[in-house]
C-alpha cells in the first residue's frame, strides 16, 4: 500500500529529481566535520520559530490597546499557550545563537571561498534577517522593556547619517514609538521578513546543494582525500539526533525559565533602570557606550555607527578580500582577524551583563 | 506771579482737600509711584525706624504697589517730616486693637482684594471676632496674637512663600511662638502642642517629609477664627480629611455614647496633637487595643471586639498567605497576574475594614470582613493553581525529555547499525 502510494506520488510529482539529488549529496568527513551540523540546526529551529508562530498568532491581536493582554491570554489562558509562547521566544535566541556559530564557523573554516562567494552574501543576509525577526518580534507583546528597548535601538538607526532620520520614521511609522510602530513591526516580522526570508532561504539551500559542502584549506589539499558520508541518511540521522537535542533543550528551558511578560509599555513612564537590547544586539550596544562622547571632534557615537557599518561591509566582502586558495599571509590574516572579532563580540556580549559602563 | 503769603495756607489746604480722595483712593489702589516715606525712613541712622522701610523691599504690598499711606496715612509725595503731619491723615503705629480692622480695610473688600487676585482669600472680621486672639485683644489682653504677629509686618511676605511664617510648613512653629510654655505662663491654656505635634504623623509628615496634604494646626483650629475643637464635634474636624471615617463615626451609636460621657469623639481612641499612625494594634480589648479602655470584659462592646478582632487578623494572614503564595509562584516563572489583582482586591478590602471599624457596626464590618476572606480565598486559589501547573509542568518537561532522549538514542542506534551494515 505504502510502496503504490510512493509509485503514485513519484508519477506525479517528479520526486525522482529529488531522490537523485538526495542520493547524490555527500559530506566530506573529517576533524572540523562537526561544524557542518550548525545550518541544519539553524532551519530546524526556524521551523520551530515557523510553527510557533503561527500557532501564536491565532490569538495574537496588534495593537497597542491589546497586543499586551492577547499574550497574557495566551500565557494563561489558551491551552498550552505559555509553552508556545516560551518555545518560540526561547527558539529565536537559540536560532540566532545557531546563526553565529554557523557563521563563525564559516568564516574560520574559509567556506566562502569560490565558487560559494554567493553562498556567503545569501547567507550573511539571512544573519541580517534573523537580526530583523529579533528585533521586530521583540516589540510585539508591548511590554515596558520591550517598548524602551526597541526605543533605543530606533534612536541609533536614527543616528546614521544622512538615511537615519529617514529610516527611524521609516520603522517607528512616526517621530515616536506609538501603536503604529507596533503594527509595523507585526508586519515586518510576520509577512515581509518571512517572505524574503523563504526567497534568500530557497537560494542559500540550493547554493549549498550544488557547490556542495565546502572542505576547509587545512582539509583541502590532503592525499587520500577526506571519506565521505551519504547526506541521506547517515548526516541526515546525525541532524536529527542534534534537533532532538535541541528539542529537549527547549523543553527545558521553557518549563524551567518561562518567557517573561513583565509589565505593560507605558510611554509616559520612565525608562526602567538598566535598559539593555537583546544579547546578540548587546556588543554593538556596548561598543557605542564605551566610546567616548568625541573622538577628533565627531560625535563618538557617529564614529562608533560607522565603524561597526564598515566592519559589516568588510566581513560581507571578505570572500572577495581573502586568498582563494585559503592559504598564505592574507588568509591568515583574515583567519586572525576573524578569531580577534569572535573574541571581540563574546567579551562585549559578556560587559553588557556584567553592567560595564565607561 | 508770587501769591500773597496770606493765600498759601488755605489755597494748599484746599489743594490737599481735593487730593486726598485720589490720594487715599491712589493708595488703595496701590498706585503710589512716590514714596517718601521708604526715602527718608530707609536714610534714617536709628535701626528701629529705618528696618520697616528696608524690610518693605520684600513686603506683598510694596510688590503690588502698595505703599505705608495705606496703614499709616500721611503723605508720600511730601518729602518733608511735614509728611507726617496728622493733618495730612497720618495715624502713626496703628494701636494694637485696631489693627485687625485696619487689615480688614482691604482684605475684608473682595472688590478691592480682586484687582491683584482673581480667586483671593476674603478676610471676614465676623470670623475673626469669633476667635479666642480677638475676644482677649477686645478686653484689653496685651499678650493675644493679633494679624502681625502671624503674618509679620512690614516684611510681610505671601503665604505661599516658603519663608513665610504662615507658610503651611511654618504654621505649627508661628503658633508654637506663643503657645509655649515660657510665654503662657499664668494661663490655662495647654502647651505640649507643638512638642507633641512635631513627633505626630501629622507633623512628621508636614516637617520632615514636606507632604503639603499633612494638617497644620490652622487646619484643625481654624486660623483667623482659631477656637479650641474641643467645642464642636470633633468627628467634623478630623473628617474634613479622614472623609469615610469621619462620616461613619458621625452615624454611630458609639459617637452618642462618647458625647454622654463627656469623651471627644476621635481624640478619645486616637489621641489629639500627638496623634500617631494608627497600627492594627489599636483594634481590641487587650494588649495595646484601645477598645479595653472603655469596654470591660464581657460587655457587648468586648463581645463584639472578640467576634470582629480574631476575623481581622484572621484575613490579614490569609492576605499574607496569598502573597507568600503567589510571590513562590512568580519566582518559578508562573503566571500570577490575575492573582496579585485578586490580592489587591483583597488589600483594598482590609483597608475597608479599617476604616468601617469607625462606625461600629458589627454587620457591617462582618460583611467587609466576608468579602475580604472570599477574595484572598481566590487569590490563594490561584496561587496553588499556578503551582500545581507548575508541577504538572516539570512533571511533562521530564516526560518530554526522556521521550525525546529514548528518540535520539534509537536513532543514534539506528546511526550504528546503517554503518556496520554492508551498505556503509
Amino acid at each position: 500500500m505504502v510502496s503504490r502510494l510512493r509509485e503514485w506520488l513519484r508519477d506525479r510529482l517528479g520526486l525522482e529529481a529529488l531522490e537523485h539529488v538526495a542520493d547524490k549529496k555527500d559530506v566530506p568527513v573529517h576533524r572540523h566535520s562537526f561544524w557542518y551540523y550548525w545550518g541544519g540546526m539553524t532551519l530546524f529551529l526556524f521551523g520551530i520559530q515557523v510553527a510557533t508562530g503561527i500557532l501564536l498568532l491565532l490569538y495574537y491581536r496588534a495593537s497597542a490597546d491589546e497586543a499586551y493582554e492577547s499574550v497574557r491570554f495566551i500565557m494563561t489562558q489558551v491551552s498550552f499557550g505559555w509553552l508556545i509562547r516560551s518555545i518560540h521566544s526561547w527558539s529565536a535566541n537559540l536560532m540566532i545563537g545557531a546563526v553565529m556559530v554557523h557563521m563563525f564557523s564559516a568564516f574560520m573554516l574559509k567556506a566562502y571561498r569560490a565558487p560559494r562567494e554567493a553562498t556567503w552574501l545569501s547567507g550573511m543576509v539571512l544573519l541580517g534577517l534573523s537580526l530583523a525577526f529579533g528585533f521586530s518580534g521583540y516589540l510585539l507583546p508591548w511590554n515596558q522593556l520591550a517598548f524602551f528597548a526597541t526605543k533605543v535601538g530606533t534612536d541609533i538607526t536614527g543616528a546614521v547619517p544622512v538615511i537615519g532620520p529617514f529610516m527611524l520614521r521609516f520603522l517607528r511609522g512616526g517621530e515616536h514609538i506609538t501603536g503604529g510602530t507596533l503594527t509595523r513591526f507585526f508586519g515586518f516580522h510576520v509577512a515581509i521578513l518571512p517572505a524574503v526570508v523563504t526567497v534568500i532561504l530557497g537560494v542559500h539551500l540550493y547554493l549549498v546543494t550544488h557547490h556542495g559542502m565546502s572542505v576547509p584549506p587545512s582539509v583541502e589539499g590532503r592525499t587520500p582525500p577526506p571519506p565521505r558520508m551519504k547526506f541521506v541518511p547517515n548526516f541526515l540521522l546525525r541532524d536529527m539526533v542534534g534537533w532532538l537535542a535541541a528539542l529537549a533543550l527547549l523543553a527545558l528551558l521553557a518549563a524551567l525559565f518561562p518567557w517573561e511578560l513583565g509589565l505593560k509599555a507605558d510611554p509616559y513612564a520612565s525608562a526602567p533602570a538598566g535598559i539593555k537590547p537583546e544579547w546578540y544586539f548587546g556588543w554593538m550596544f556596548q561598543t557605542l557606550r564605551m566610546l567616548p562622547s568625541h573622538i577628533l571632534g565627531i560625535e563618538g557615537e557617529l564614529v562608533g555607527i560607522l565603524g561597526i557599518g564598515l566592519g559589516g561591509v568588510v566581513w560581507l566582502l571578505v570572500p572577495f578580500l581573502d586568498d582563494p586558495r585559503g592559504q598564505g599571509p592574507r588568509a591568515r590574516f583574515w583567519r586572525v582577524l576573524g578569531a580577534v572579532a569572535i573574541v571581540y563580540v563574546v567579551v562585549f556580549t559578556l560587559l553588557v551583563y556584567r553592567g560595564a559602563t565607561p | 506771579m508770587r501769591l500773597p503769603r496770606i493765600l498759601i495756607a488755605p489755597l494748599a489746604t484746599l489743594a490737599l482737600l481735593a487730593a486726598l480722595p485720589a490720594a487715599a483712593s491712589a493708595a488703595r489702589a496701590g498706585a503710589n509711584p512716590q514714596n517718601s516715606c521708604l526715602d527718608c525712613h530707609r536714610a534714617l541712622d536709628d535701626a528701629r525706624l529705618a528696618a520697616p522701610a528696608k524690610a518693605f523691599a520684600e513686603d506683598v504690598h510694596g510688590a503690588h504697589g502698595l505703599g505705608c499711606i495705606g496703614c499709616h496715612g500721611g503723605d508720600p509725595t511730601d518729602a518733608d517730616i511735614t509728611s507726617m503731619d496728622p493733618d495730612k491723615g497720618f495715624k502713626g503705629t496703628p494701636a494694637r486693637k485696631d489693627i485687625a480692622e485696619m487689615c480688614a480695610t482691604c482684605h475684608a473688600s473682595a472688590e478691592f482684594m480682586k484687582r491683584y487676585n482673581p480667586q483671593p482669600y476674603i478676610f471676614s472680621m465676623a470670623e475673626f471676632r469669633t476667635s479666642v486672639h480677638c475676644k482677649k485683644i477686645a478686653v484689653g489682653d496685651p499678650k493675644v496674637a493679633t494679624c502681625t504677629n502671624c503674618h509679620g509686618v512690614h516684611g510681610m511676605l505671601s503665604r505661599k512663600d516658603p519663608r513665610s511664617p504662615v507658610n503651611r510648613r511654618n504654621v505649627p512653629a508661628t503658633c508654637s511662638k506663643c503657645h509655649n510654655p515660657e510665654y503662657m505662663k499664668g494661663r490655662t491654656v495647654p502647651t505640649n502642642q507643638y512638642a507633641l505635634y512635631r513627633v505626630s504623623v501629622h507633623g512628621k509628615a508636614l516637617l520632615e517629609k514636606g507632604d503639603l496634604s499633612a494638617p497644620a494646626c490652622n487646619n484643625c483650629h481654624g486660623n483667623h477664627g482659631a477656637v479650641p475643637p474641643n467645642t464642636r464635634d470633633i468627628s467634623l474636624v478630623c473628617g474634613t480629611c479622614h472623609g469615610r471615617e469621619g462620616e461613619l463615626f458621625a452615624k454611630s451609636k458609639v459617637k452618642a455614647g462618647l458625647e454622654l460621657e463627656g469623651k471627644r469623639g476621635c481624640v478619645t481612641c486616637h489621641g489629639n496633637h500627638g496623634v500617631q499612625l494608627p497600627t492594627d494594634a489599636l483594634i481590641g480589648t487587650t494588649g495595646d487595643g484601645v477598645c479595653g479602655r472603655c469596654h470591660e470584659s464581657g460587655s457587648a462592646g468586648a463581645r463584639a471586639s472578640d467576634v470582629i478582632v480574631p476575623a481581622f487578623h484572621a484575613l490579614k494572614a490569609r492576605i499574607g498567605d496569598a502573597d507568600s503564595l503567589l510571590a513562590v509562584a512568580d519566582r518559578l516563572g508562573m503566571e500570577v497576574e490575575a492573582g496579585r489583582e485578586l490580592l489587591k482586591q483583597a488589600d483594598d478590602q482590609l483597608v475597608n475594614v479599617r476604616a468601617t471599624l469607625h462606625g461600629f457596626d458589627t454587620k457591617q464590618i462582618t460583611a467587609v470582613l466576608t468579602e475580604g476572606d472570599g477574595l484572598a480565598d481566590k487569590a490563594i486559589a490561584q496561587a496553588r493553581d499556578a503551582l500545581r501547573d507548575w508541577r504538572i509542568r516539570r512533571i511533562g518537561m521530564a516526560l518530554s525529555v526522556v521521550v525525546i532522549l529514548l528518540m535520539a538514542g534509537l536513532l543514534a542506534l539506528r546511526i550504528r547499525r546503517l554503518e556496520r551494515g554492508p551498505g556503509a
